[in-house]
């Protein structure tokens, strides 16, 4: 039995899962804290809202917040945690505190796939722009196209994505009237049913468009210094020389030599991505008025929708938690060299 | 850091004479520093900017008065304007205050010409007639009967509004009448709004000037912490190693996972800041995860090295060998990521300001986009100079930082990769 823990414990797919669960343990009781405990916290603020608005007593007062947060008024923070920690299990995010009888899990549902969608196609395209580009700045390096690529890639990177977004809704949309910023809010035209058909489906791209643009433009410079870095130390290794003397076409070489091996390491960095854009995307969605999982978070924010705030943010959370375990898991199957020493 | 202590120990066996030398030393590195700089032209570019920035934001603000007076009981002109000159057609040559003497000019009120035209009060005479004729007194449209009537000979006035009423003229007679008589003449008289008046009517080009020490000193702010707390979070994991290396590093990892921008959000959500400069304290404690693991590598890398062991070897303190071997040699990296650390801590408050979850009471650029925002400016085709010169001055702020920290990488030490 502890022989079969200590071959768990050392077994690199069991470690990431555990670190997993136990990251999104400690976040969700971090959120519970956050809600309950810290100054001005959702529920003494609500408690005192409806102390000093109707004049009823603390213990009455208590009792209704309680209610509306669907919480034993009489059970002890432990137990509240204890309950919290088992709703969780069973993906109960409690009910929205604004519009009583919706459950937060159900609103994520709706509003988390438009996200996923922005975020996704916006870090796929970027990423494989980004590998072409750093790749060939890294062939000529040093050449004026090199220079003013990394010039380039300051840009992109330095100036923030929101201010990307307001700079394509003003220069683009508003000055040179290219589009109708108005007409491409929300998540798809909603004269159009949904289903798979070509007129929704181009509706979704085209309500996409502005967000996806925004997110290419903001992550592909890093991309593209990256790629190059990664690249230029490629192509000093002996394989590559090895690859060259032997023959092989210069197509060959730098895809399947130099291309393969120089873009593992962002693999990793892909991940760093997704957390960081899903969580800036709560501004470039509002700015955008894309009605994505950010939109719902800030929505939830302006109203003090507590429960529905602290079930986005564990959802966040989780989100950037399992894309960060899927590239520890996925990396052995990109790169040889790890699977056989079966650890990073 | 060490040229200093080096200059000091040559030359100065007088204790007074060595405190003289120290700025002499920072000189001479400085002055090294940018002769390296020179080579690097993106570098050198950010750092002039960088330069400038702090000129405008920091100098400029003493120079130049905050328009901060709003009109809003009268909603003053359209966004983004500027004052022009309209006057008779036959007399379209008036081009400058001198070629104005001894006329009469009609100014409208709270766009800027009355104090525009006040110096040469005496040598001319003026009308003023209200932006709107809600109130009493004759109104904009009134000002340009009286042109075409030459009651006035010329009149300063926002331009645009003044080509919309003359081409939108639905009274046949009176477009008529402003067609044949009214010519808008010469910009030379100078905008005295640069960048033209919010939907206020206040100046945006001094809230340009003025919007951006608050937000830089709260992104210094905030820098600054992360940067403290990651160096000495950092340097004290690696140095001392064991349980508190492991729980340290099992913390940063931690937080690493959260989505720092939404617990902003969340946590400016609940707590409603007042001071901006609070939130850059916020911004520094939850900004030092990613900055301590890579101090935490350079500080194992360094304590291996030859001059560490001797110094250890020597029985030297761990404090000692901290700042005296490690920290000099890992300055320059410390300093680069600082630089990054002042960008993101500018990302997070300008996202959180524009949001609505950040104070709005410093008129900030941040605050400008968020006003832009909620008052629709920044959808107006009339308003591009009140959209853009915020967005302008955030977006060439920060290429300029990324220029300069890139340029430091590659400066001193092209290998080093910044921890973000």
């Amino acid at each position: 039995m502890v022989d079969l823990l200590q071959k768990a414990a050392k077994n690199y797919t069991v470690r990431v899962f555990v670190q997993a669960i136990l990251t999104i343990w400690a976040v969700a009781t971090l959120t519970f804290l956050l809600v309950r405990e810290m100054p001005g916290n959702p529920i003494d603020v609500l408690i005192e809202q409806i102390l000093t608005q109707e004049g009823v007593s603390y213990q009455e007062a208590y009792d209704r917040v309680a209610a509306s947060f669907n919480f034993d008024p009489d059970a002890s923070l432990l137990d509240l945690y204890l309950s919290w920690l088992g709703d969780l299990l069973r993906f109960d995010l409690g009910t929205s505190i604004t519009s009583p009888g919706t459950a937060v899990i159900d609103e994520i549902a709706r509003f988390l796939p438009w996200t996923v969608f922005a975020v996704g196609m916006g870090l796929l395209i970027s990423f494989v722009l980004g590998i072409i580009l750093g790749m060939t700045m890294a062939y000529y390096r040093d050449s004026f196209l090199d220079h003013s690529l990394s010039l380039l890639s300051s840009f992109m990177t330095g100036v923030p994505n929101y201010i990307w977004g307001l700079l394509i809704i003003i220069v683009l949309g508003i000055q040179l009237d290219l589009f109708n910023v108005g007409e491409l809010r929300g998540t798809y035209d909603i004269s159009l049913t949904p289903g798979l058909n070509a007129a929704f489906v181009l509706s979704v791209f085209k309500h996409a468009a502005l967000p996806i643009t925004t997110y290419v433009i903001a992550t592909l410079g890093g991309w593209m210094l990256n790629m190059k870095s990664s690249t230029m130390g490629v192509l000093n290794e002996d394989y590559v020389n090895v690859a060259e003397a032997r023959g092989l076409t210069d197509k060959r070489i730098i895809s399947a030599y130099v291309g393969r091996n120089a873009a593992l390491p962002l693999f990793t960095q892909l991940t760093i991505a997704v957390g960081f854009v899903l969580g800036s995307g709560v501004v470039i969605e509002e700015i955008f008025v894309y009605w994505g999982i950010g939109h719902y978070l800030f929505q939830s924010i302006t109203v003090r929708d507590y429960t529905s705030m602290q079930g986005v943010f564990l959802i966040l959370t989780m989100a950037v938690v399992f894309s960060n375990l899927f590239a520890d898991l996925t990396y052995g199957l990109l790169d040889p060299r790890v699977r056989i020493s079966g650890d990073k | 850091m060490t040229s200093e202590e080096n200059v000091n120990r040559q030359t100065a066996p007088n204790p007074a004479l060595a405190i003289l030398l120290i700025p002499w030393g920072l000189l001479r590195s400085a002055a090294r520093f940018l002769r390296r700089l020179r080579s690097n032209v993106p570098g050198m570019i950010g750092f002039i900017g960088l330069v400038a920035y702090f000129i405008f934001t920091f100098i400029m603000p003493h120079i130049i008065e905050f328009d901060g007076d709003p009109n809003l009981d009268e909603i003053v002109g359209p966004i983004g304007s500027r004052i022009q000159l309209a006057a008779h057609s036959e007399n379209a040559h008036l081009r400058s205050f001198e070629d104005l003497a001894g006329k009469t000019v009609g100014v409208v009120d709270q766009t800027g010409g009355p104090d525009l035209i006040a110096p040469y009060a005496d040598s001319l005479t003026i009308e003023t007639y209200r932006w709107t004729s809600r109130r009493a007194g004759p109104g904009l449209e009134a000002s340009l009967i009286d042109l075409a009537n030459k009651e006035i000979d010329a009149l300063l006035i926002f331009s645009k509004t003044v080509t919309e009423l003359i081409d939108n003229q639905e009274d046949p007679e009176l477009k008529a009448l402003f067609a044949e008589n009214i010519v808008i003449t010469n910009p030379e008289l100078g905008p005295p709004h640069l960048l033209g008046t919010d939907t206020q009517g206040r100046d945006i080009a001094t809230h340009v000037v003025h919007g951006g020490r608050v937000l830089i000193l709260t992104a210094l702010i905030g820098g600054v912490i992360s940067t403290v707390i990651a160096l000495f979070l950092g340097s004290i994991s690696a140095l001392t190693g064991g349980v508190l290396d492991s729980g340290l590093t099992a913390l940063t990892n931690l937080i690493l996972a959260i989505p720092r921008f939404p617990l902003l959000v969340v946590m400016a959500g609940l707590i409603q800041f007042n001071n901006t400069l609070y939130l850059g304290v916020l911004i520094g404690l939850l900004g030092w995860p990613s900055l301590m693991r890579a101090i935490r590598s350079q500080v194992l890398s360094l304590r291996e090295r030859d001059f560490v062991e001797a110094a250890r070897s020597l029985g030297l303190s761990t404090n000692h060998i901290m700042l005296r071997e490690i920290l000099p040699n890992m300055i320059s990296y410390v300093m680069i990521n600082f630089i990054f650390s002042i960008t993101f801590a500018m990302y997070e408050q300008i996202g959180l300001v524009v949001l609505g979850l950040a104070p709005i009471n410093d008129y900030t650029w941040g605050v400008m986009l968020y006003f832009g925002r909620s008052r629709g400016t920044l959808y107006n085709a009339d308003g591009a100079s009140m959209a853009l010169s915020p967005v302008l001055a955030i977006a060439l702020f920060q290429v300029c930082l990324v220029l300069f920290a890139r340029a430091l990488e590659e400066i001193f030490d092209p290998r080093l990769r910044t921890a973000v």
